[in-house]
């Protein structure tokens, strides 16, 4: 029966981990906008990034019940507590000439390090369990599939936020200030707009998008020792794929990224181990050039 | 290390000269690690930082269990523990453990979570001529003279339940697991013991499918191959944090009414309290469950639970066993219980009686010869436990 499944409709198997990449990109969108636009914005490179979304990770494994409630209150303070430590990061950073990347990163990395130490301090160094709420805890049917009902919700909940991402970004004050700071930081500082404060407001922003990220993020890249590691990692590709530039460029990115893991492992699971890779280098291959003028224009 | 590099080989080279000529230096040996009072020095060494802290606690916990429910004492002397950090691997460990050997001058040496720890710490071992009972990590080596371990060789998992299988599973069982060391060892151990007896293998090429460690987070994309396979079961061995993922993830995914075999490490542990649900009638084969009927099981997990929440691992088993390994070991070995009198008492042990019941060292392979046990993760009380539901194969080679 399932030879004849198979043999009547190749892109059947294939179907869920489409759906799939879908999820994991659109996580990943959400986790790394906040490191691009710190890196794009107030020309920050923060290696603790990861860390901030470890923080929202923590928080949901410690308040979900399994309630509605519990998850509410989860992103609440997980939003709170990352956007209120990517602000203490623009303290430290705060006697770090902007642009002094080697500076940055070594002071950033000795933060997550130390973060991630105190996180093992305080939850324990085993995984926690995460108690998403009751009514999403079971798959679903998806044409003819079972799928996790959790991640379903989530690429509708990551999807709201990302177009209320562009929405900011696009159409608000503080948007507008943000994207002026890209492409005239000496203008802007001209209009009377402290760059310290447009610092901790993009680290703060930041945080909060991690620390979402974190929260609803949970489930999928769940909270562990390793998690502040992988999460700045895939964050990094997604700089490395996008650029700095655009919120389209980030949003693309990351959805390759999810495909690439998930119906590119599928398809070619031999190669899984460097797929990742070798899509990164074929990128900067083909656009280093576009890459590089951009870099140079921010 | 550029230092002390040269003089360490240097000192091998002495040492194995030495051996080469037929001198004993024990002889003239003034006992380090034992004093006039009748105590003895003994250094465990484990992981209580990095990412195996879990295993680590538990291994330094149960050694000092079998202390504390044994007055303090191993073979009829008074222990003086001295515990050192053996961090994420061979780079942390060898340093402690130099430590311990040269400047604790300790009289045996017990723990250590990783393989590669262990097989940086044994040259150090042949050079003081101290035994080793390993508690946990046992990769291949050469030379296992003054090297014993109270737990398994990493291919007897899945060569212990391959049986068991082969008989309850009718169809191709696919076979996935990480890319690493270990995940080779695990996986290599069932394929063969299956293949060997007629089993079948549902991967497209016949062969295992290996997952990148640790970079594998999602799992999604392998459980699709899975389906597409019609596999009649799966079998897997995964730990620490990709056992949670894939766990988690199989259990809602489109796979999850296809039975999961695994080696014990898949649910043992911390990591089941974060599988939660998820790990429900997940089927293992591993050498201890803590539900075991037998009198040393009860004491062991009755004073277990006094000190700690929840039931004892086989990591703290292990090392429980390894303490009463030690125990006897040094009461044989006379009235001058030196390294080389203990090592030689180790190997005359024949049965030793265990929570996970009696078992005994290999001669060849200096491992246990023991009994392997299937277990499911079922309802014990308010939480999920690993309940034994039959015995495996007598392992052990």
């Amino acid at each position: 029966m399932i030879a004849v499944a198979v043999g009547t409709n190749r892109i059947d198997p294939y179907l869920i981990p489409a759906l799939d990449g879908v999820a994991y990109g659109l996580l990943v969108f959400v986790a790394a906008s906040g490191l691009v636009v710190c890196f794009g914005v107030a020309n920050i490179l923060n290696l603790a990034h990861g860390t901030l979304y470890a923080i929202g990770g923590y928080t949901a494994a410690a308040l979900l019940d399994g309630g509605w409630a519990s998850l509410a209150l989860a992103l609440a303070v997980g939003v709170l507590a990352a956007a209120a430590a990517g602000v203490l990061l623009a303290g430290l950073l705060t006697p770090v000439a902007a642009g002094n990347h080697l500076t940055q990163a070594l002071l950033t990395f000795g933060v997550a390090l130390a973060g991630g130490s105190l996180l093992v301090a305080g939850f324990g160094p085993d995984d926690p369990q995460v108690r998403v709420p009751a009514a999403l805890d079971g798959s679903v049917v998806v044409a003819g599939h079972r799928y996790a009902a959790y991640r379903l919700v989530f690429i509708a909940v990551a999807a709201v936020i990302s177009a209320a991402l562009y929405l900011v970004v696009r159409r608000t004050r503080a948007g507008m200030l943000v994207r002026a700071a890209v492409d005239d930081p000496e203008m802007v500082a001209c209009l009377g707009v402290s760059p310290a404060r447009i610092r901790a407001g993009v680290l703060a922003a930041a945080g909060a998008l991690a620390g979402a990220a974190g929260v609803l993020g949970a489930p999928i890249i769940g909270p562990g020792t390793d998690t502040a590691d992988t999460v700045l990692l895939l964050s990094l590709v997604v700089v490395v794929l996008g650029g700095l530039g655009s919120m389209a460029g980030t949003l693309l990115a990351a959805l390759a990224i999810g495909e690439i893991q998930t119906l590119g492992v599928a398809l070619l699971p031999s190669a899984a181990p460097f797929l990742l890779f070798a899509a990164m280098a074929a990128v900067l291959a083909v656009r280093a050039r576009g890459l590089a003028a951009r870099w140079g224009a921010t | 290390m550029s230092l002390t590099t040269p003089w360490r080989s240097r000192a091998l080279t002495a040492t194995l000269l030495t051996l080469v000529l037929g001198v004993s230096t024990a002889c003239g040996d003034e006992g380090p690690g034992t004093s006039a009072s009748g105590s003895i020095k003994i250094g465990l060494l484990a992981s209580l930082s990095g990412t195996y802290q879990a295993v680590g606690t538990e291994i330094r916990d149960g050694f000092q269990l079998y202390l504390d429910t044994h007055d303090g004492k191993l073979g009829g002397r008074q222990v003086d523990l001295v515990v050192a950090d053996e961090g994420n691997g061979a780079q942390t460990a060898v340093p402690a453990a130099t430590k311990l050997l040269k400047q604790d001058r300790v009289s045996a040496l017990t723990g250590i979570v990783g393989g590669g720890s262990v097989a940086g710490v044994t040259p150090l071992l042949n050079e003081t001529k101290v035994p080793l009972v390993g508690s946990n990590g046992r990769p291949e080596l050469k030379d296992v003279s003054r090297v014993w371990h109270t737990s398994y060789l990493s291919d007897e998992p899945g060569a212990a339940i391959a049986q068991h299988v082969r008989d309850n599973v009718r169809g191709s069982v696919y076979a996935i697991g990480p890319d690493y060391q270990g995940g080779w060892d695990e996986l290599r151990g069932f394929t063969d013991a299956f293949g060997k007896i007629g089993g079948k293998l549902a991967n497209a090429d016949g062969k295992t499918t290996f997952t990148p460690f640790p970079a594998t987070t999602n799992f999604t994309p392998y459980f699709a191959r899975i389906k597409a396979s019609g596999a009649a079961a799966v079998y897997t061995f995964y730990a620490g944090s990709a056992a949670v993922d894939f766990v988690k993830q199989y259990a809602q995914s489109e796979i999850k009414d296809i039975p999961l075999y695994a080696a014990g490490f898949l649910t043992e542990g911390g990591v089941l309290n974060a599988q939660g649900e998820a790990a429900r009638d997940i089927y293992s084969v591993l050498n201890y469950s803590p539900d075991l009927d037998n009198a040393e099981n009860r004491a062991f997990v009755a004073a277990w639970k006094a000190k700690h929440d929840g039931s004892p691992t086989t990591y703290a088993l292990a090392s429980y066993d390894a303490a009463a390994v030690l125990d006897r070991a040094i009461g044989a070995a006379g009235s001058d219980p030196t390294p080389e009198a203990i090592n030689a008492a180790i190997g005359k042990l024949g049965q030793i009686a265990s929570p996970r019941g009696t078992w005994q060292f290999s001669s060849t392979t200096h491992s246990p010869v023991q009994k392997w046990y299937l277990r499911q993760v079922r309802q014990d009380g308010r939480a999920l436990s690993n309940t034994v539901v039959g015995d495996l194969a007598t392992v052990g080679r």
